[in-house]
């Protein structure tokens, strides 16, 4: 049945985010910082690259550059297959998925408690989580980055371009919370 | 070794920290952002200052990867608003999603589906409309060190003088609001 409380997380937050921040040093240790939406394009580059490879191929962004001088094509770098990044996302997953079963949180679920909260209609969820995917990743790429690789490694790496996404991402985050979830649901 | 190995691991930590912390849950993510349920910001908070200290000790012993965004400040506050919307809406972001959609969640699953939709119409305006904007207010791939808002005379801090500051003042905040009892 669905739940109408919201539940504790795991993990107190000193613990969690403990574990996060020595994730990203690891991660900035061994090879660099944490990211996620790139892989996104990405996966729609390499399906471009199948559906209409003259557009892809030649596209400013994700196709490849022809050198001038010897004429050999150069394949991008970063749209063109999947790499580091790619691998990451995977691992996400994978990691994600055993954790969820491990603290014996893995559910079928279409809801949330918040959404429950103020709305009736789950069809009116999955149509807000469309838009809403969009814009998170529209939003990132035009960032370039996401909540890990802009805000969460920007300040990691005291990085000047965390602090207008940061500014951006909260004050337009709870504008939209206080549209979306008008009423308070109980807490655990 | 197979180069494959080390980000699936790495990614692996990244994941199942998400759902540890409890920050792959959208109720958490909402309940912070109605400024109501306080564990996902201040969670999110030790996992920057922790990294952020982390990385800046990583620096001083010369093992630290960095790869530090270009500054394009106008798309950084454009895309950090746009993405701010669809948080607010979904309680969702890029990496909580994904966490999220393998964890049995379908609503997630389907905001994962926007994604990628997101992604191909950002891939087919890049070139027209996100090009253009990033050369606005672009200040090269700098960091606040580098960036010397408040002495223009220094091209260059000490990352320790914002570093140690931040994290200290973190700490502190942190500690003087923690919850007590019950709540986490």
């Amino acid at each position: 049945m669905e739940e109408l409380t919201v539940r504790k997380a795991p993990l107190p937050w000193w613990l969690g985010g403990l574990l996060l921040g020595l994730t990203q040093v690891l991660a900035i240790a061994v090879s660099r910082p944490l990211g996620v939406s790139t892989q996104f394009v990405v996966v729609d580059s390499l399906a471009l690259r199948q559906a209409a490879p003259a557009y892809a191929k030649a596209h400013p962004l994700i196709g490849d550059k022809v050198d001038a001088k010897t004429e050999k094509v150069l394949v991008n770098p970063t749209y063109a297959g999947v790499g580091y990044g790619f691998w990451l996302d995977v691992g996400l997953l994978g990691g994600a998925l055993l954790a969820a079963i491990l603290v014996r949180r893995w559910r079928l679920r279409v809801n949330t408690v918040w959404w429950r909260a103020s709305h009736s209609s789950v069809l009116l969820r999955l149509l807000v989580g469309l838009v809403g995917g969009f814009l998170i990743l529209l939003g990132a790429r035009v960032a370039h980055g996401c909540t890990s690789g802009q805000f969460a490694s920007g300040w990691a790496q005291l990085s000047l371009s965390a602090l207008p996404f940061t500014v951006g991402m909260f004050v337009f985050g709870i504008l939209a919370a206080a549209v979306f979830y008008r009423r308070v649901p109980k807490f655990e | 070794m197979d180069p494959r190995i080390v980000p699936l691991l790495i990614g692996a930590l990244f994941g199942g920290g998400l759902v540890l912390s409890g920050l792959a849950d959208p109720d958490k993510i909402v309940g912070s952002l109605r400024l109501r349920d306080f564990h996902a910001m201040r969670t999110i908070a030790v996992f920057v200052l922790v990294g952020m200290l982390g990385t800046y000790v990583l620096s001083l012993l010369d093992l630290a990867n960095f790869e530090v965004k270009p500054a394009t400040l106008l798309t950084a506050g454009v895309g950090g608003a746009l993405l701010g919307l669809g948080l607010g809406m979904t309680g969702y972001c890029p990496g909580t999603g994904l966490a999220c959609a393998v964890s049995g969640r379908f609503d997630a699953l389907v905001t994962v589906l926007g994604m990628f939709g997101g992604a191909a119409v950002f891939i087919a305006i890049q070139p027209a409309i996100v090009a253009p904007l990033d050369k606005i207010a672009d200040y090269g791939k700098v960091t606040l060190p580098q960036y010397s808002v408040f002495v223009p005379s220094l091209t260059e801090t000490n990352p320790a003088w914002w570093v140690i500051p931040i994290v200290v003042v973190g700490a502190i905040v942190l500690l003087l609001t923690r919850p007590r009892g019950r709540a986490a």
